[in-house]
C-alpha cells in the first residue's frame, strides 16, 4: 500500500497534464483530417490566441468593468482575432496553393508561424502576462487511506473536463451537420467535393476558424498554467508525439496519445528517473513515439496506411 | 456487344433532338498543358433533354473537355455558353450551382461516408441553414435536413440501393460504387449530368442496369445528359446525338448513324494514319 499512494498522484497528475497536450494536438488533428495539412503554425496560433485574450482582459479590467464581463469580452476579442488570421492564412497562404504538394504547403505554415509569431509579439507585447481563468490551488482526496493523500491540481481537471466538452461537440459538429459533411468530404476527395458545389475555401476557411478557436481555449488553460509568454509555443513540440502515437487523423487518438505522453512521462520521471540520472521528462515522449513510428507508423488510431505496388 | 441496350425502348413523341432549344454550347474552344495540345478549336453544343455522347479514342481529349465543362480545367482559348451565359471559363462552384452535375472516370466518392451521407452532400446547395444556424439553432437544421433526406431516400429507391444505405462506400463492389456515384449527382437536381465513362468496369448485368438508369434520368426527370463512352453498343442505342474527338479535334458530329458511316470515324478507330 505504501507505494500505491504516490504511484496514483503521478499516474493522475500525469493523465491529467497528459489533456492539456491533447487540447493544443486537437488543432493539428483538425486541419490535417480537413485539408492534409500539417500545420506548423498551430502553436503561433495559441501563443496569439493567448495574447489577444489576455492583452484585451487586462484592458477591460482596468476599464472597469466586472471581471466576468470582461473575459466574455475578452473570449469574443480573441475569437474575432482568430477568424481574421483564419481568413488571411485562407486568402494569402492556402488558396493560393491549392493543389500543390503537401510538402508545399507544409512549408508554407512554417513561414506563416514566424509572420504569426512576430505579429503576436508586436501587436499585443512580448512580456509575461499571468492570466487567471481556473482555480489554480488543488483537492487532496482519499488522504484516510494514503498518508499525505493525493494531491489533484484543480486547474487540470478544469483542462480536462474543458477538452472532453470539445472533442464530443467537435464529434457531433464533423458527424451530423452539413458543414461537418462538407469538412469530411474536402477531407476525402478535393476534385468530387467540388463537383457537389462545396465551396472548398470557405471550407478551409471554417477549418483554420475552428482551429484556431480550438487555440484560444488551450491559451487559456496553458495561459492558466504557465503564464502567456512565448514558451507556449513551444507546446506545438509537444503535441509532435502525442500526434505520433495518436495518429494524425484521429480526434480520440489526440486525447488518448496526450494520456499515454502525460502519464508515461511523469512516471518515469518518478520510476525510472533515479536510475539515468533524472530530467526524463524533456525526452521521454519523443522516444515514446519513436518506438511507436517502428511499430505502427500510422500511429494507434491513424487510417491504415494501404500502399499499391 | 449491341445486346446491352437493345431491350430499351425509347418513347416515341419526343421531339427530335436537333429542334430542341441549345442548353450548353462549347465555341471553338483550346485547352493545353504546357507544350500539349489536349483539345483544338472544337465546338459542339447540346441541347435541352437530349443524350449526348462524346466518344473518341484514349487520350482523344473527352475528360478534358468534361473538365472544361464543369469548370475543373480553364481553356486557353473559346467560351461556354450555359443557359444563355456565355463564359470564358467555367469555376465548379458555378457550374454545380448553375445545375450542371457530374460523375468521374475513376469513381470519386467520399470513401469514408455511408452510402447515404455521399448522396447527402449532393444537397449541398440546397440546404440554407447557415454553420451559425447549424450550431446554434439545431432543430431548424434539423428539420432542413430531414426534408433533403426524403428526396435522397427516393433516389436511392430509384436506383435499387436501399439495401447499402448505411454501408461505408469504400466496402462496396465497384459497380455499386457507380451507382453511388450516379445518385450522388442526381441529389444536386442538375439540368445537365456529365457522366465520364459511367459503365467502365462494368460487367453486362451492371451495363444493363446503369443503362436502364440513365435513360429512366432522362425520360423521367427531363435531365439532360452528356456521357463519355468505350462501349459502342451502349453509345449507339443510348444516344441521340454522338461527337467524335480524337487528338483533340472534333472529327465528326451527329446522328449515331451518320456518325458510323463516316468514314474519319472508322479510321481513327482503326488507326489508320492520317
Amino acid at each position: 500500500m505504501e507505494g500505491l499512494g504516490p504511484f496514483l498522484e503521478v499516474l493522475i497528475g500525469g493523465l491529467l497534464a497528459g489533456v492539456l497536450y491533447s487540447l493544443v494536438a486537437l488543432g493539428f488533428v483538425l486541419i490535417y483530417k480537413a485539408s492534409g495539412v500539417f500545420n506548423f503554425a498551430q502553436g503561433a496560433m495559441v501563443l496569439l490566441a493567448g495574447l489577444a485574450l489576455v492583452r484585451s482582459l487586462d484592458f477591460l479590467v482596468a476599464k472597469g468593468l466586472p471581471f466576468e464581463v470582461a473575459v466574455v469580452g475578452a473570449l469574443l476579442f480573441a475569437g474575432a482575432i482568430m477568424a481574421i488570421t483564419a481568413w488571411l492564412i485562407e486568402r494569402y497562404v492556402l488558396g493560393p496553393l491549392l493543389n500543390q504538394s503537401e510538402m508545399t504547403l507544409f512549408m508554407s505554415t512554417i513561414g506563416a508561424t514566424f509572420i504569426i509569431e512576430g505579429a503576436a509579439q508586436m501587436l499585443f507585447g512580448s512580456d509575461v502576462y499571468p492570466l487567471q481563468l481556473y482555480p489554480t490551488d488543488a483537492w487532496i482526496i482519499l488522504d484516510e487511506v494514503f498518508p499525505g493523500g493525493i494531491l489533484i491540481s484543480k486547474l487540470d481537471v478544469w483542462g480536462a473536463v474543458i477538452a472532453g466538452v470539445l472533442v464530443a461537440g467537435l464529434a457531433a459538429f464533423f458527424q451530423w451537420t452539413r458543414t461537418g459533411r462538407a469538412l469530411r468530404a474536402v477531407a476525402d476527395d478535393h476534385a468530387a467535393a467540388q463537383s457537389v458545389g462545396i465551396p472548398i475555401n470557405w471550407i478551409w476557411f471554417v477549418v483554420w476558424l475552428i482551429a484556431g478557436l480550438v487555440a484560444v481555449v488551450a491559451a487559456t488553460v496553458w495561459g492558466t498554467k504557465l503564464g502567456v509568454q512565448f514558451s507556449i509555443t513551444f507546446l506545438a513540440l509537444k503535441a509532435l508525439p502525442v500526434l505520433i502515437i495518436g495518429g494524425f487523423t484521429s480526434i480520440p487518438g489526440a486525447i488518448v496519445g496526450g494520456l499515454v505522453i502525460g502519464a508515461g512521462e511523469k512516471l518515469a520521471e518518478i520510476y525510472l528517473g533515479p536510475y539515468i540520472g533524472g530530467g526524463i521528462e524533456y525526452w521521454f515522449a519523443y522516444v515514446l513515439a519513436l518506438a511507436v513510428l517502428l511499430v505502427r507508423p500510422q500511429g494507434l488510431f491513424g487510417e491504415r496506411i494501404i500502399e499499391r505496388i | 456487344m449491341t445486346a446491352v441496350a437493345m431491350t430499351l425502348d425509347r418513347p416515341a413523341a419526343v421531339p427530335k433532338a436537333e429542334e430542341r432549344e441549345i442548353l450548353l454550347s462549347v465555341e471553338n474552344v483550346s485547352l493545353s498543358f504546357g507544350g500539349v495540345k489536349a483539345i483544338r478549336d472544337v465546338s459542339f453544343d447540346i441541347r435541352k433533354g437530349e443524350i449526348r455522347a462524346i466518344i473518341g479514342p484514349n487520350g482523344a481529349g473527352k475528360t478534358s473537355m468534361l473538365n472544361v465543362i464543369n469548370g475543373f480545367y480553364h481553356p486557353q482559348e473559346g467560351t461556354i455558353t450555359f443557359k444563355g451565359q456565355r463564359r470564358h471559363r467555367m469555376a465548379p462552384y458555378i457550374a454545380a450551382s448553375q445545375g450542371i452535375a457530374r460523375t468521374f472516370q475513376n469513381v470519386a466518392l467520399f470513401k469514408g461516408m455511408s452510402t447515404l451521407d455521399n448522396i447527402m452532400t449532393g444537397r449541398t446547395l440546397k440546404m440554407r441553414t447557415g454553420i451559425l444556424g447549424q450550431a446554434v439553432y439545431w432543430g431548424w437544421s434539423q428539420k432542413e435536413e430531414i426534408r433533403h433526406r426524403e428526396v435522397v431516400e427516393r433516389i436511392i429507391d430509384f436506383l435499387e440501393i436501399e439495401h447499402i444505405r448505411k454501408t461505408p462506400v469504400g466496402k462496396l463492389p465497384y459497380g455499386l460504387q457507380k451507382r453511388v456515384e450516379l445518385g450522388r449527382a442526381l441529389a444536386m437536381e442538375p439540368e445537365l449530368l456529365l457522366l465520364d465513362e459511367p459503365m467502365a468496369g462494368m460487367n453486362l448485368e451492371e451495363k444493363q442496369d446503369m443503362c436502364r438508369f440513365i435513360l429512366d434520368v432522362n425520360d423521367q426527370l427531363g435531365t439532360t445528359i452528356a456521357l463519355i463512352e468505350h462501349d459502342m453498343g451502349v453509345v449507339m442505342d443510348l444516344s441521340d446525338r454522338v461527337v467524335v474527338l480524337d487528338h483533340g479535334v472534333k472529327i465528326a458530329d451527329g446522328t449515331p448513324d451518320e456518325v458510323q458511316r463516316n468514314q474519319n470515324v472508322i479510321d481513327a478507330y482503326l488507326g489508320v494514319t492520317r
